[in-house]
């Protein structure tokens, strides 16, 4: 008897399929099915350090919303605001700044714009470590330098007033080489025919700027924007090491919150129910930016 | 008349020039300026990984180590365990490296040239994942993996990283820029789909492909957050987590052995900016193309 052969051109689909299905298998295990998990979780009273757990109902969202755990939960949506809020402006307000700066194609310009941006490739942990140096209380040259000003000594990291500040420079630190070098890549594509059209009318170099780049820049911006406040609020690794979310939470943003749920108090419970809480608000904001960027834009046409 | 016009012309001609002359001064001292600040912490912790500890502990600090002492490094190799820390790190890249490669050259294949029924549905669950950071999912991700025995093991740091959806994504949009022409005429030839990949797809998109993986390497041996989730133990950890724990490593007060951080500091990322300087052309574009979508 004779095999059936089958059309070729299914046996064609069903290998380019093949090509996709490690990923969509891998994806599922381990970024989708998380996440079922993680509202079953949600709704358990799973302590680690406990033998057994069982169903407890909407206990968790309770506590969350209406119980001990409102007042963190406020508290780290308002830290991760402002510290978003600061990473926006030092990558928006510090990149162009920057791109203005470095603006002059030359190999000594070239140069300098690649050590600006270098700091993005130091791993954070590095630089972190190199931070909480720089600004220890009684060693740090940070506070040395001050002093020749006449300033006294600021407990940086130990002061809730001066601590997101400081994490803050070190994130500054980070990121305003890439707001610059993005920005740049984008000020290169404006055509001069604008400038030139713009120079014929008289205008001068803050006009310019004004009406054309910024203008023209605009979609630039705004996937900075978006890129940016979606990365920043999932920050961790510059807080974990530099103030472990203290001194009396006043660095502890969300990610750090729920990983002091599940990795420190061991209530996987609760660092779920914060985890989804998170997502879901990482999913808004997503979808709020897109929306925002489809319309308010200037597009060059 | 006309000499007069001549003079006005002259003489706006070069108030012009001055005022690009007193622009570039300024451009020039303003970059200067910019480029000493954003240059110092590279600087200081150079600098401070070879000094002594009497040095490091002065009150007024010095610009320039009195003495060289590079055994702060070997020190921080041997004692500071950061030799085991090296391998941890390198197997971990390496593995995270070749599964995104081989993952995301296949399904960039499957994703641009294939055709199958649903392909459009599987690139959105793709692309879906990007929405979900593991800063969500590690709770479950933790149990689970733990679970299987693997918490401090390879396999455990790499799983969760198997497969990029932004590698994809890249691949997928740099393969959908070539002609089909060129892989009709490769199935021509008698090319399979491994061979119209090597052969054809990657050496076409050489930068593309590239940059990619070098944003990968970086990200894989930067990587903190998941290793400090599964690598809990000391059999497994990366540098920069053994960084983090440097300052417990040795004992008493944190400042006492900052000269021996900043080496461990400076150990983990020699290897990136070595690449960095190397690769320059790549390495600039390669979170501005991530950006161009």
């Amino acid at each position: 008897m004779k095999e059936k052969r089958m059309n070729p051109r299914k046996v064609s689909a069903l290998k380019d399929f093949a090509c996709v299905v490690p990923v969509l298998i891998f994806l599922a295990i381990f970024t989708y099915y998380p996440i079922v998990e993680l509202i079953r979780i949600s709704f358990t009273d799973w302590n680690l350090l406990k033998d057994t757990w069982q169903y407890v109902g909407f206990k968790n969202w309770e506590w969350l919303f209406n119980g001990s755990g409102t007042r963190y939960l406020w508290n780290s949506l308002r830290v991760t605001v402002l510290y978003s809020i600061g990473e926006l402006a030092v990558t928006i307000v510090g990149g162009m700044l920057f791109a203005l700066i470095f603006n002059r194609m030359n190999k000594a310009f070239g140069a300098m714009r690649a050590i600006v941006f270098m700091p993005k490739y130091v791993a954070m942990s590095s630089a972190a470590v190199v931070f909480l140096w720089i600004l220890n209380t009684d060693t740090g040259i940070l506070n040395y330098f001050l002093s020749l000003i006449g300033i006294s000594p600021v407990d940086w990291l130990g002061n809730r007033n001066t601590a997101l500040i400081s994490v803050l420079m070190l994130t500054g630190w980070r990121c305003i080489g890439y707001g610059m070098m993005i920005y740049l890549s984008a000020m290169m594509g404006i055509s001069t025919d604008y400038y030139e059209a713009a120079a014929l009318d008289g205008a001068n170099s803050v006009q310019k700027f004004f009406k054309i780049t910024l203008p023209m820049l605009s979609p630039t911006t705004l996937f900075l924007f978006v890129t940016t406040f979606i990365s920043s609020m999932k920050v961790f690794q510059s807080v974990d090491i530099l103030t472990q979310g203290g001194p009396y939470r006043s660095t502890e943003v969300f990610v750090y919150n729920i990983y002091r749920y599940a990795m420190v108090d061991f209530r996987m419970d609760r660092a779920s129910t914060v985890a989804i809480f998170f997502f879901v608000l990482l999913l808004l904001v997503t979808v709020a930016t897109m929306k925002i960027s489809k319309g308010n834009v200037t597009y060059d046409s | 008349m006309d000499k007069h016009a001549l003079a006005d012309v002259n003489a706006r001609n070069e108030s012009a020039k001055r005022m690009r002359k007193i622009k570039a001064v300024v451009q020039w001292v303003l970059a200067i300026i910019v480029l000493l600040i954003i240059i110092f912490p590279i600087y200081w912790m150079l600098v401070s990984s070879v000094k002594s500890q009497e040095e490091i502990l002065l009150p007024v600090p010095t610009l320039w180590p009195r003495e060289f002492h590079f055994e702060n490094y070997i020190n921080v190799l041997n004692r500071g365990n950061f030799a085991k820390y090296y391998w941890n790190t390198a197997v971990m890249t390496a593995g995270i490296l070749i599964s995104q490669v081989v993952t995301g050259i296949f399904a960039g294949y499957g994703f641009s040239k294939g055709k199958f029924k649903g392909q459009g549905l599987c690139f959105v669950i793709v692309l879906g994942a990007l929405m979900i950071p593991i800063q969500v999912t590690f709770i479950p991700l933790y149990i689970m993996i733990a679970n299987w025995g693997l918490s401090d093991t390879f396999l455990g740091l790499i799983l969760p990283d198997v497969v990029s959806p932004y590698y994809i994504f890249m691949l997928r949009q740099s393969f959908m820029a070539i002609d089909d022409s060129y892989v009709d005429a490769a199935k021509v030839d008698g090319l399979g789909r491994i061979g119209i990949i090597t052969k054809v797809l990657a050496p076409m998109c050489k930068s593309t492909l590239f940059t990619v993986t070098l944003v990968t390497f970086t990200n894989g041996w930067n990587n903190y957050f998941w290793p400090k989730i599964i690598a809990r133990g000391e059999k497994r950890r990366v540098l920069t987590i053994g960084l983090a724990y440097l300052q417990n490593t040795f004992a008493g007060n944190e400042t006492m052995n900052n000269h021996e951080i900043m080496a461990g500091a400076v150990l983990a990322v020699v290897p990136v900016i070595i690449l960095f300087f190397i690769f320059q052309k790549y390495m600039l574009t390669g979170y501005s193309k991530a950006a161009m979508k």
